[in-house]
């Protein structure tokens, strides 16, 4: 039992390792900055799961008392990571992008970044607008 | 009990007039004047006791580490000057009921004599002399609001700045040179002192105290060549003038000189220097009252010319001698107080002062006038008048006081003679040409005698001066026994108080300066333009001068230091710190320690590695500032690392949060300055500072490294072992916080709210003025983003609020016995609330919150002050901290420590103060910026149109705003 346990847990442990890699070498290997973003955010996001499951099968399987701060930290990253990679997405068209060269949004409205919807518009936002 | 409270009643008092002026201003005086009685009154009965020969003690230990102790004595010395301080204030405070006008605030004013009063008669009644000193500088501090009481006026303001200037300093002198006294006498008791005499005189630093005490002493007593000050005070309301410069303040000078004689008269030293100095300062003093126009001018140098002869006889170092100082004190007051309220009178009644502008007020002012004649005949030494006996006293002293020391040495009789022949001219002039000669018609005002209550304080301390005059025994005689006996110590040298002593040298002496004087002042005129021909320095200018010259150079000196360049400082510190740490690795052994070396393993590399790393990095591109604040980050994240690693969690926890809370204020700034720093520095500064950091960063490394490889006793074991034992916790560092130097953290909650309430006071100033205009038309340099408050960071700080609460909480509760404690809760809360701020914008969440963030810091800083308080309420010191283990079913047995109440101070004040600095930060942003406050927490808001926006086109397969 243990010894499967063990073996699992290596697994995950290098799979998790196998991931922050790809993740690493995809953010200097990948030429866009939109194709960047998913280096680290979906890469680092499996690396790290599989580590954090590793580490709550061996506090269950080897210490035997069960540890949920992983789940708390998988929660932090569900939320981090998300919000962070939005606003990396979301400096990149504001920096490097003009609006007219941004396939349409297939919405009434423009991109939120450049176009807020005109009812919620307000006086500072229309300054900051193109 | 009684003597603390005759000096702490003025005190206490002082809050009266403050109150009772809102009942008006007869109210007011009444409430000043019952104070005044009432310390009177307490002086009075000790009276008997005093005049027993009993000296009255009253002894409290206030910093008696220091030799500071609350010790007040009363003598006869002490009983006459404050007897003469207390009886002079009731008038004082009468008259200027009636000489205040309406629009001068006069709760002001009397609060401001009552603390004067309660100074002086600290001064006079005092034991200790480091007491004594505080009493001291409190006179010079209360006299500068007096004489500054007419702030409008540029003569008030400049007299007392000067006044403050030329006394204060003369304090710093006297503490120096009282210091010196202490220790040479052994105690810091002036009734011990005054029993070492021989001690201090064989002394080898007698002569320095004794300059330094004179020079305290002749700087408050406008003794020559500091004299100029007090003419300058007159600019001050006449009832001011009349307290200070008859009876109070320019006495303290001359009361030290008397308290402290039995201590370091009759040496040869004491002699020239004090004797000569209040010779010449009689002269000089009674030569310049002759030629002043000015009604005040001319009492004030008559003040410093009979302050001059008071120094003069304490100085001759004769027990005769004192006794006719002490008796001339008692004289001077009395005549010199009234001619000041009746100068007053003049200045009121007649609209001027000038005496060209004045002559026969006699006929217009009868009583003003006969007050006037009698005081002035008094201080010009005419008989039947008291002034006439002290002066004969001191002429007499005179006569039998030899220069060189030779038989025969006339030189200072004739010099005394001199100078009271001007004095009799200047006494005279006041009589003649103010109230005599023909009426005139061109007065600015239509002069009459004043109300009954202006004049009736003057004309009390007339009587005074014509009582003493005929009946000095019965009048004065023990008073003065008992006071000149308590200056001089052994029996009082034999003298009699009449008008007649026969024909002596003193009468003759006498005579001719009446004659003298009078003929001087027929040639009056002719004096003035004989003045006039020679070159007479102007003290004034002189002055200023000095002031502005030492005022360049230290705004010289401060800029070299402070020019606003944080480079400097910076060199300047790290400089000062290199040249103290090198001068002790000189001064001690730097020997290596004999601790072995630590394997190093392949974490604390990388570690390392990346610090210097990131470290290089921001030397290289510190121009790029967003680049550099990112790198700024790094080091501090692998700082905290490293404590994390050393084992010291309560720091890195620490580290971490200051290091988010900094980086996020910084952006906030950095959004107003170029993204990029211009090249500042040239060459040589770049040099400079290469130097310095070089230098600095190898004196660390050789510090670190000694002090790792020896083993350091430090009070850390100490700690370690009572922190359970005597704190009830085992975070060591958390029960030093809030336990051990509980204390310090305190003090440092209230620098910390100190300090974001001078973020407040800067950044609320640079909205004014010159930088507000700039702030108000800056230029937004960067194109803002329309989804400043986007969707998904708004939800997601939302969610992550409950639990960085919950961790907060947690962190606090915890902190007794693990890693956490207050001001990491209140750091990690405050990011909390930022990340609010930050989605949503700072002024909606604000409106939000709710939250005052300055009355968090003051609640901070109350619940922390009242845990302290709470200690007292068991009779134990401050900050005491108190835990017990309670037991509850269910619950179980848990700690409540009294330190928790205390932490929870440290948390307010560390969320208010950050919470405060970032809304000031953001408020600049907000103006620069011209932004509104935002309408919604996010600024695309699909809860608002479920169903997409509402438009009529609207496409089938929106997405509306995500």
């Amino acid at each position: 039992m243990t010894f499967f346990a063990e073996i699992l847990i290596s697994l995950l442990i290098v799979a998790g390792g196998f991931f922050a890699f790809v993740g690493s070498f995809g953010l200097i290997k990948l030429p866009e900055i939109m194709q960047r973003l998913h280096a680290p955010t979906k890469a680092t996001t499996l690396g790290v799961g599989s580590v954090l499951v590793a580490s709550m099968l061996y506090f269950l399987i080897i210490e035997g008392s069960p540890s949920i701060h992983e789940l708390v930290i998988t929660l932090f990253l569900f939320l981090t990571a998300p919000i962070t990679a939005n606003f990396v997405a979301k400096a990149h068209l504001h920096e490097d992008q003009h609006p007219e060269a941004l396939p349409p949004t297939g919405g009434e409205h423009g991109w939120a970044t450049f176009d807020a919807p005109p009812d919620q518009r307000v006086a500072g936002q229309e300054r900051g607008a193109d | 009990m009684q003597l603390a409270l005759i000096v702490l009643l003025p005190f206490i008092g002082a809050v009266l007039p403050a109150l009772m002026i809102r009942a008006g201003r007869n109210a007011c005086a009444i409430a000043t004047f019952t104070v005044t009685a009432t310390a009177l009154l307490i002086l009075l009965v000790q009276a008997p006791r005093v005049f027993a020969g009993e000296v009255l003690h009253f002894r409290a230990e206030w910093l008696p580490s220091l030799g500071l102790d609350v010790n007040f004595f009363l003598d006869g010395y002490g009983f006459l000057f404050a007897g003469l301080i207390l009886f002079i204030g009731l008038l004082i405070i009468t008259y200027a009921r009636f000489y205040l006008a309406k629009e001068d605030p006069m709760g002001r004013f009397m609060a401001f004599l009552l603390l004067f009063q309660g100074a002086m008669v600290g001064i006079v009644l005092s034991d200790n002399i480091l007491l004594l000193l505080i009493f001291w500088e409190l006179t010079s501090l209360t006299s500068f609001l007096l004489i500054g009481y007419w702030s409008h006026l540029p003569e008030g303001r400049q007299g007392a700045r000067m006044a403050l200037i030329v006394t204060g300093s003369g304090g710093l002198s006297l503490i120096g040179g009282m210091l010196l006294l202490g220790h040479i006498a052994g105690s810091y008791d002036i009734s011990v002192i005054i029993t070492r005499g021989d001690v201090i005189q064989a002394s080898p630093y007698y002569i320095p105290a004794l300059l330094l005490i004179l020079g305290g002493c002749f700087t408050k007593s406008a003794q020559f060549p500091f004299h100029f000050w007090l003419p300058h005070a007159m600019a001050a309301p006449t009832p001011v003038s009349a307290y200070l410069h008859s009876a109070t303040m320019v006495k303290a000078g001359i009361f030290l000189l008397g308290r402290l004689w039995p201590a370091l008269s009759g040496t040869d030293a004491w002699f020239y220097i004090v004797a000569t100095t209040g010779l010449a300062t009689m002269v000089i003093g009674a030569w310049i009252a002759l030629f002043k126009d000015d009604l005040k001018g001319l009492l004030a140098h008559s003040t410093v010319s009979h302050l001059g002869l008071v120094t003069f006889l304490f100085g001759i170092g004769t027990p005769f001698a004192a006794l006719a100082g002490v008796f001339h004190i008692i004289n001077h007051a009395t005549f010199k107080a009234a001619l000041f309220m009746n100068a007053g009178i003049i200045d009121h009644e007649a609209g001027t002062r000038d005496i060209k502008r004045l002559g026969g007020l006699v006929h217009l002012m009868p009583i003003a006038a006969t007050m006037a004649v009698i005081a002035a005949l008094s201080m010009a030494g005419i008989p039947p008048f008291n002034g006439f006996m002290s002066k004969e006293f001191m002429l007499e002293a005179a006569g039998h006081t030899a220069w060189f020391g030779l038989a025969f040495d006339p030189t200072v009789a004739i010099i005394a003679t001199i100078g009271a022949t001007f004095s009799v001219a200047y006494s005279l002039r006041y009589i003649i040409h103010v109230y005599l000669g023909p009426k005139r018609d061109d007065y600015p005002h239509q002069p009459h005698d004043p109300p009954f209550g202006m004049w009736a304080p003057p004309a009390l301390l007339v009587v005074l001066v014509v009582l003493i005059g005929l009946f000095p025994n019965t009048i004065v005689g023990p008073l003065l026994a008992t006071s000149a006996g308590a200056v001089i110590g052994a029996d009082l040298p034999y003298y009699s108080l009449s008008l007649w002593h026969g024909l002596t040298p003193a009468l003759f002496m006498s005579i001719f300066a009446v004659g003298a004087g009078y003929f001087l002042l027929t040639r009056h005129s002719r004096a003035v333009t004989f003045r006039e021909r020679f070159y007479r320095p102007e003290a004034k200018e002189i002055f200023d001068n000095a002031v502005a010259k030492i005022v360049g150079w230290s705004r010289t000196g401060t800029w070299a230091l402070q020019n606003g360049s944080l480079q400097r400082y910076l060199a300047a510190m790290t400089g000062m710190a290199l040249i103290g740490g090198y001068g002790a690795y000189l001064g001690a052994s730097s020997a290596p320690g004999s601790n072995p070396m630590l394997p190093v393993p392949a974490l604390a590399v990388v570690g390392w590695l990346l610090l210097v790393g990131a470290c290089a990095a921001v030397v290289i591109l510190h121009r790029e500032r967003l680049f550099t604040l990112v790198l700024v980050g790094v080091i501090g994240v692998i700082v905290s690392l490293g404590f994390l690693y050393l084992s010291a969690p309560d720091l890195a926890l620490t580290q971490i949060s200051v290091e988010v809370v900094t980086v996020i204020l910084l952006l906030l700034a950095l959004n107003f300055l170029p993204k990029k720093t211009p090249i500042e520095s040239p060459m040589p500064i770049k040099a400079r500072d290469g130097v310095l950091a070089v230098l600095a960063g190898i004196g660390i490394t050789g510090a670190v490294y000694a002090m790792l490889r020896r083993d350091v006793d430090s009070i850390s074991a100490f700690h370690l072992a009572n922190a359970y034992g005597g704190g009830g916790g085992t975070n060591v560092v958390n029960i030093i916080l809030v336990d051990f130097r509980g204390i310090d953290t305190y003090g440092e909650i209230i620098v910390l709210g100190i300090a974001a309430l001078c973020i407040v006071a800067l950044l609320d100033t640079a909205m004014q003025g010159a930088s507000g205009r700039r702030i108000a038309n800056w230029q937004v340099d960067m194109r803002r983003s329309a989804d400043r408050h986007p969707l998904l960071l708004v939800v997601g700080t939302r969610v992550m609020l409950a639990f960085a609460l919950v961790v907060g909480a947690y962190i606090f509760l915890r902190g007794h016995n693990d890693p956490g404690g207050g001001f990491i809760a209140g750091l990690v809360v405050a990011i909390a609330l930022i990340m609010q701020y930050m989605a949503s914008g700072f002024a909606w969440a604000q409106r939000r919150a709710g939250l005052d963030y300055h009355s968090v810091i003051g609640w901070g800083v109350l619940v922390a002050g009242l845990t302290g308080v709470a200690s007292w309420l068991f009779d134990y010191p401050f900050l005491t901290s108190w835990f017990d283990y309670i037991t509850l079913p269910i619950v179980g047995t848990f700690e409540v420590a009294s330190a928790i109440a205390f932490d929870l101070g440290v948390f307010l004040c560390v969320v208010g103060s950050v919470m405060l600095a970032l809304s000031r930060l953001s408020r600049v942003g907000r103006i620069a910026e011209h932004l509104d406050v935002a309408e919604g927490p996010m600024d695309v808001d699909p809860s608002l149109h479920p169903n997409g926006p509402p438009s009529e086109t609207r496409p089938t397969s929106s997405v509306a705003a995500q």
